[in-house]
């Protein structure tokens, strides 16, 4: 890596760490910790669908299980709900095999309508199934019993645990970018047809994006959880929960490295401005919002804005050069 | 007696599932293109229903109409503004185009219409009529009716017409087509514009006969692709079947095991098809 | 015997595109697939890539069924092929697009990324150029590169001569000659006879579906069945000539 980049990446580090400190009240910390549940998610989400190309659209089913497992393990047996993160996560990727097996040996659609078939069976089960609360959903611990119990009255903690989480997603994601695996999610994404030409096994590894980015997505959901300390059928396999992943990926620029992060940049605060401006029907017009955006995007900068910055830079560099 | 009665009233919605499915399988078919707004056509449709009864006053026959009217100017309009340009791109844009059109229409619907669910006002359909000892609405009937014959109006019209073989010309070969003076921009948007319109006109026969509100889109579309894949892409006699075997299958569901079931039984289907069946029932192995 | 393909048959429906069709390859030679349009030598070469599964008959490669063997099996063993209309990646750089090919046999990146870098070198193209700043030539350049750096036995090219301007055409065939140097058999599907002329050592000509000669190219390009097939029978010489 050459010294701008890894300049800029120290800089983005430093800005994140030192964040909740140099803006300490709670309104803002939250905001942090929205931010960075969102960019976690996206990067989640991205490993699949923006360097993979395989568009899930239903990626609350991941989320939604890393939710309810831990909650459930509480709920049951009285552990701390951490230790339902891996059950989170083998149960995800365990439905990642079920999706993308079949799927995956057929056109891309066919894997996009089975995970909004399979996010949707999956939210009117968790909403009518007595066991996981129905559709009035579990809670969490509402004092802490001990540390282990991950409640904390301050946002502080949590925002450094999840900041510590988007490092490790975000890392996997640049090591995956550089090796083999990640050149031949590029080549599926790019031509399927050449692909297979040049020996890529396309369905093996689509099936590992998958898996991995079912694992991600679960985490994400396990700390939304553990933070909330509540879960129920629309928080956890909601359309919206997969619909602001997507978004959150596609605007900054799916498929590369940072492009979740900046979608988180300028979703979060809207999102959070349009809710108070709009108050109870914040969110039908955040829907709307969030369609138009999706819509905006598609047609114009499937890219999203890491794309267009790429194309405007050189411009703007010529101007700087020429003034 | 009852069974009867419950078999009828899936078989009669199924038809209808099968008239705004047969929309959805056209497009694909014809351009392997998924419309993930194709249940807020159907939704659309069911609105403009509303209005044309509550502005125009018109009885079934005006807003069945206008709701296909509406809707086949609308597809045109979509596919001139959004598809023709993303059909070229990468797959998230053309996945991203239409799943964010759904979310447009169906909160603006939210919005205009809210949440609450309606129903049309009393007309020429209302009322129940006694079919040998089996009773049901008359709405349902016609409704049910009229979806069959114009799924396979819709049919012939791609197997027998000019209009309807230029299509499939365009669908088979592009390339081919352009070179035999077809324009196929022109004939996609037509395509567009016959698979709102029979989505649009699939709407106003269900508000004839069932309450909505704008979540329905949601709804329909899944299983316009449940319908889709177990009919096969592109068969639109596919789709009258697999819309009847559909209808039948919900309503014994929500008789058997409950209501909630109903929509489960029809997404596990959908489901198990994708892992055993993705050809659906016409398609070759 | 490095490829054999014995009685190769591909119906669409009722439409049978090849009907027999019998072809063996030793190693190290070029072979030139020749014939009208539809005469069933696109959809054969298909079957022979393994994007396409024949009805009847049976290909093998040194000594391996693979009738059915999927293109990514095929590309292990050895066979690689370039497609008539270019689909590099985009997105990538030409290194990169190397590179994917790289992967096959060098799993590790900087293996990979050295034996492409050299690949690079010898097509004649510029590594970090985007893919989508190439013309067609570029384009078609770049496939083959990518394609040789799957290291192939055998390489199958899909009319990858097709559109050059004759200086460009001359620098192509130059490559496939260093190409085929390299002891890489190579299969040509072309309907530019100066490729054919004076690339191939063997020629099988298509037509309906079936090869209707095989030979020299000199050879085959006097036969009677073979100018009646390309331009109908009004054109068949006289006899004894």
């Amino acid at each position: 890596m050459t010294l701008s980049p890894r300049l800029g990446i120290c800089l983005l580090a430093a800005v994140l760490l030192a964040y909740p400190l140099m803006l300490p009240s709670a309104f803002y910390r939250d905001i942090g910790v929205t931010f960075l549940l969102a960019a976690i998610s996206a990067s989640a989400w991205n490993i699949v669908g923006g360097y993979a190309g395989q568009v899930s659209v239903g990626h609350s089913m991941f989320f939604g299980l890393g939710a309810y497992l831990p909650l459930l393990f509480y709920n049951l047996w009285g552990w701390p709900p951490v230790a339902g993160i891996p059950a989170g996560m083998a149960l995800s990727v365990a439905l990642a095999l079920v999706i993308g097996l079949p799927t995956f040996r057929l056109t891309g659609h066919y894997f996009s309508m089975a995970t909004i078939a399979v996010a949707e069976l999956i939210h009117i089960f968790a909403g009518t199934w007595d066991f996981v609360g129905a559709a009035i959903g579990l809670q969490g611990p509402a004092t802490a019993r001990n540390l282990w119990d991950l409640t904390f009255r301050s946002e502080l903690p949590y925002y450094y645990i999840f900041l510590a989480v988007l490092a490790l997603v975000l890392v996997t994601t640049a090591l995956v970018e550089r090796r083999r695996f990640g050149f031949y999610l590029r080549a599926i994404k790019a031509s399927e047809r050449a692909a297979k030409s040049l020996g890529v096994p396309v369905r093996q590894t689509k099936m590992r994006a998958l898996a991995l980015s079912a694992a991600f997505t679960s985490v994400a959901g396990s700390l939304y959880v553990i933070k909330t300390g509540f879960i129920d059928p629309d928080s956890g396999f909601g359309i919206l929960v997969s619909v602001q992943m997507v978004i959150v990926a596609a605007l900054g620029g799916a498929g590369t490295l940072f492009g979740p992060l900046v979608g988180a940049l300028i979703l979060i605060p809207l999102q959070t401005a349009t809710n108070s401006w709009f108050g109870g029907g914040g969110t039908g017009l955040t829907y709307i919002l969030y369609g138009g955006i999706i819509v905006l995007i598609a047609r114009f900068e499937p890219g999203g804005l890491f794309d267009l910055w790429h194309r405007l830079s050189p411009r703007l560099r010529k101007r700087a050069h020429a003034a | 007696m009852v069974i009867v009665q419950v078999i009828a009233g899936g078989l009669l919605l199924g038809a209808i599932y099968a008239l705004f499915s047969s929309g959805l399988t056209l497009i694909w078919g014809m351009m392997n293109f998924i419309n993930f707004a194709h249940g807020e056509f159907v939704m659309l449709g069911m609105y403009v229903a509303f209005l044309a009864v509550v502005w125009l006053h018109g009885g079934p026959p005006v807003f069945a109409l206008a709701a296909a009217l509406a809707l086949f100017v609308l597809g045109i309009g979509i596919y001139a503004s959004l598809i023709k340009h993303v059909i070229r791109g990468p797959m998230l844009s053309q996945i991203l185009s239409t799943f964010g059109l759904a979310l447009l229409l169906r909160y603006t619907a939210f919005l205009i219409f809210s949440a609450n669910f309606v129903t049309l006002p009393p007309n020429a359909l209302s009322g129940t009529i006694n079919v040998g000892g089996v009773f049901l609405p008359l709405a349902q009937l016609v409704a049910g009716a009229v979806a069959i014959a114009l799924t396979l109006a819709l049919h012939f019209l791609l197997t027998r017409t000019t209009v309807g073989s230029t299509l499939l010309a365009v669908a088979e070969d592009r390339a081919a087509a352009m070179l035999m003076g077809i324009r196929p921009d022109r004939m996609q948007a037509l395509a567009w514009g016959l698979s709102a319109g029979a989505a649009g006109i699939a709407g106003a026969l269900l508000a004839t006969a069932y309450p909505w509100s704008p979540s329905v889109g949601e709804t329909f579309g899944l299983i316009a692709f449940v319908v889709v894949a177990l009919g096969g892409f592109g068969s639109v006699i596919g789709s009258l079947y697999a819309g009847l075997i559909i209808g039948l299958i919900q309503a014994v569901s929500a008789f058997w095991l409950g209501a909630i079931y109903k929509d489960i039984v029809v997404y596990g289907l959908f489901v198990a098809l994708l892992w055993f069946r993705p050809q659906g029932l016409m398609g070759k192995s | 015997m490095l490829l054999e393909a014995k009685n190769v048959s591909k119906a669409f429906g009722d439409f049978r595109a090849v009907a027999g069709a019998d072809l063996a390859v030793d190693e190290g030679e070029i072979i030139g697939l020749i014939g009208p349009n539809g005469a069933g030598k696109s959809t054969f070469f298909n079957c022979l890539a393994g994007e396409t599964m024949p009805t009847t008959g049976a290909i093998s490669f040194a000594g391996k069924d693979v009738t059915f063997a999927p293109s990514e099996a095929r590309a292990r063993l050895g066979i690689g092929r370039t497609f008539q209309v270019p689909t590099t990646f985009e997105d990538m750089s030409v290194l990169h697009n190397v590179m994917v090919g790289a992967f096959l046999r060098h799993p590790h990146r900087d293996d990979a990324r050295e034996r492409a870098l050299r690949v690079v070198e010898l097509t004649g193209l510029r590594a970090e150029q985007p893919a989508r700043s190439l013309g067609t030539p570029g384009r078609k350049r770049l496939e083959i590169a990518r394609v040789l750096a799957t290291e192939p036995r055998l390489l199958l090219l899909d009319e990858s001569l097709a559109g050059l301007t004759p200086a460009e055409l001359r620098e192509a065939i130059a490559l496939v000659r260093r190409i085929h140097a390299m002891g890489i058999t190579i299969v040509i599907v072309e309907h530019i006879m100066e490729v054919i002329m004076t690339l191939t050592k063997r020629v099988l000509v298509f037509n309906q579906g079936r090869v209707i000669a095989s030979g020299t190219p000199e050879q085959v390009v006097r036969e009677e069945a073979v100018i009646e097939a390309y331009l109908g029978r009004a054109h068949r010489r006289p006899a004894g000539q």
